[in-house]
């Protein structure tokens, strides 16, 4: 059953199947890429540092924002 | 709550202050034609046998007023308002915001007069015919450009994530809309879909789902990081959070339209392509949706008066519960039974009513506060508006649910000997009960759209600095 509903004809995909299957799987490798950049715990003080940007927004233009 | 005004020289406030009090007014008018067009389903007589007042005709009106005329001028208000706030800047071009606001302006003028009179494209969320496609995509780009070299032009070396979230939306929805709105001209008023057959249907729900998803949920999300972290005056719970939810949001989007189109001519694995990356978001959505709420962690306590912030925090339960209610509704299983009856209008009412209104609402009046840098003419009012939006919406959401799953099992339930058991008409009078409680929750709702409109318009009557709660009088 489950390999009926997962067999795939692939001497029949056209040009667009394959464009799409391919950007299919380059986002998915993106997005594992992502998660991986944003969680390692390397980038925690560098993401988490804008938390109250727009608690301290008055200073942009005048401070370290500058 | 600070009553100091923000309309300082350095930044460009008239034009998020015309947007916003458009934004108040075009809500009223949407909800109105919203609850009118609600009671001609459960009293077909309110049709008048009038072409230009019936059903057909007054529904795109009221998408296009609640989506495009109040959801559009919410978005540009609160982007011109976010990108100087947190750039440090003046928008990069006054005349070219001058121009989307009456070039926008425009847009519903015409909606309003072309759309009664019968001309339309046919295309759900894109009714509007080729001329007026065009003025759009060239406001939309106009805004677009302002609001990217406003960001060139920045003091500050970070753009904050909900510029990411606006510009994004900026960009997937030329994208859609050019693409979407590709047609062949015949006359001034009449076009044909450049697409045919089942790539058209495919093409307009790509679109359609696409509307949804950029311009009503990351537009909106947009305004959610700024506001509820203003409004609360605490640091968003996770930036990180925030950077993963904008990014899935905008990979994950484009992919869904296909469950729109279950057991239709459209290839099978498309709708199971839709259906899967659905089930996916609700992860992004609810680390979103969380990720607001917990911005409270610590501050629970101003829910308690603080009727703006309850506004925002609600909103972020509706769009948890409407995240997790699209994508089940987009498993064939489920989608079997619930698409083309009133459970579909009942989610993406709560999606509109409970999400995209309300954040809004909590938007402006935050707005309306800082901008004329005064007290709103009464927090009773607000508190009476919060619990109007809240109960109308759910008993609007409730009567769909109930009239939607009864229908999907009333036209599918069979007798021993394979026939049907309820002809349609059968299934359309079973109906009325709810449609008359829809009409009810609609009107509520409507209602409390006209007392926010009445609180705005005393509040800009009173002095500069006034302070609040006459209401508290009343």
């Amino acid at each position: 059953m489950i390999q009926e509903y997962f067999h795939t004809d692939w001497a029949a995909m056209t040009a667009t199947d394959w464009w799409g299957l391919f950007i299919t799987i380059a986002i998915f490798f993106c997005m594992v890429g992502l998660y991986y950049l944003v969680l390692k715990p390397s980038s925690k003080d560098k993401l988490e540092q804008h938390c109250d940007f727009v608690l301290k927004e008055d200073s942009i233009g005048r401070s370290k924002y500058e | 709550m600070s009553t100091h005004t923000l309309d300082e020289p350095k930044y460009n406030f008239e034009i998020v202050k015309w947007f916003t009090l458009s934004a108040v007014v075009y809500l009223v008018v949407g909800t109105l034609i919203g609850t009118f067009i609600a009671s001609q389903l459960a009293w077909p007589a309110l049709n008048f046998d009038n072409p230009y007042l019936t059903f057909g005709r007054l529904r795109p009106l009221h998408t296009n007023a609640v989506i495009f005329a109040f959801g559009g001028c919410v978005l540009m208000a609160t982007a011109y308002y976010i990108v100087q706030r947190t750039c440090g800047v003046r928008l990069w071009s006054d005349k070219l915001a001058w121009f989307t606001f009456w070039g926008w302006t425009t847009v519903i003028v015409l909606a309003v007069i072309t759309l009664p009179l019968g001309y339309t494209s046919g295309k759900e969320y894109a009714e509007l015919e080729w001329p007026i496609d065009i003025l759009i995509a060239l406001v939309w780009l106009a805004f677009m450009f302002n609001f990217i070299m406003t960001l060139a032009t920045r003091k500050s070396s970070h753009i904050y994530v909900a510029n990411w979230f606006f510009l994004g939306m900026m960009i997937m929805i030329t994208y859609l809309h050019v693409g979407n709105s590709m047609a062949i001209p015949v006359s001034l008023m009449k076009s044909y879909s450049a697409y045919a057959g089942v790539q058209d249907a495919m093409v307009q729900w790509w679109y359609g789902h696409n509307a949804v998803g950029y311009f009503l949920t990351a537009g909106f999300l947009g305004i959610m990081y700024y506001f509820i972290p203003k409004q609360a005056e605490a640091p968003i719970f996770s930036y990180r959070l925030s950077v993963l939810h904008f990014w899935a949001l905008m990979f994950g989007y484009a992919w869904l339209g296909a469950h729109h189109l279950q057991y239709t001519a459209l290839p099978d694995w498309t709708g199971s392509l839709g259906a899967a990356v659905s089930i996916a978001m609700i992860i992004p959505s609810w680390g979103g949706a969380i990720n607001g709420m917990m911005t409270l962690s610590g501050a629970w306590h101003k829910l308690r008066d603080d009727y703006i912030l309850r506004f925002l925090i609600v909103s972020l339960a509706f769009y948890a519960m409407s995240t997790f209610e699209g994508p089940v509704m987009s498993l064939k299983t489920v989608n079997a039974l619930s698409h083309y009856t009133d459970w579909t209008v009942g989610h993406v009412h709560s999606g509109a009513l409970g999400w995209v209104a309300m954040v809004s609402i909590g938007a402006i009046y935050h707005m309306v506060i800082k901008l004329w840098g005064r007290e709103l003419y009464s927090t009773s009012l607000v508190a009476l508006h919060f619990w109007m939006s809240t109960i109308g919406a759910v008993i609007y959401i409730c009567a769909m649910w109930v009239s939607g799953i009864m229908q999907g099992l009333m036209w599918r339930a069979t007798d021993d000997y394979g026939n049907l058991m309820y002809t349609f008409v059968e299934s359309v009078a079973a109906m009325h009960p709810y449609y008359a409680l829809r009409t009810i929750g609609g009107l509520i709702f409507f209602s409390g759209a006209v007392i926010m409109l009445y609180n705005i318009v005393m509040t800009l009557r009173q002095p500069a600095g006034a302070g609040a709660t006459a209401a508290s009088r009343a």
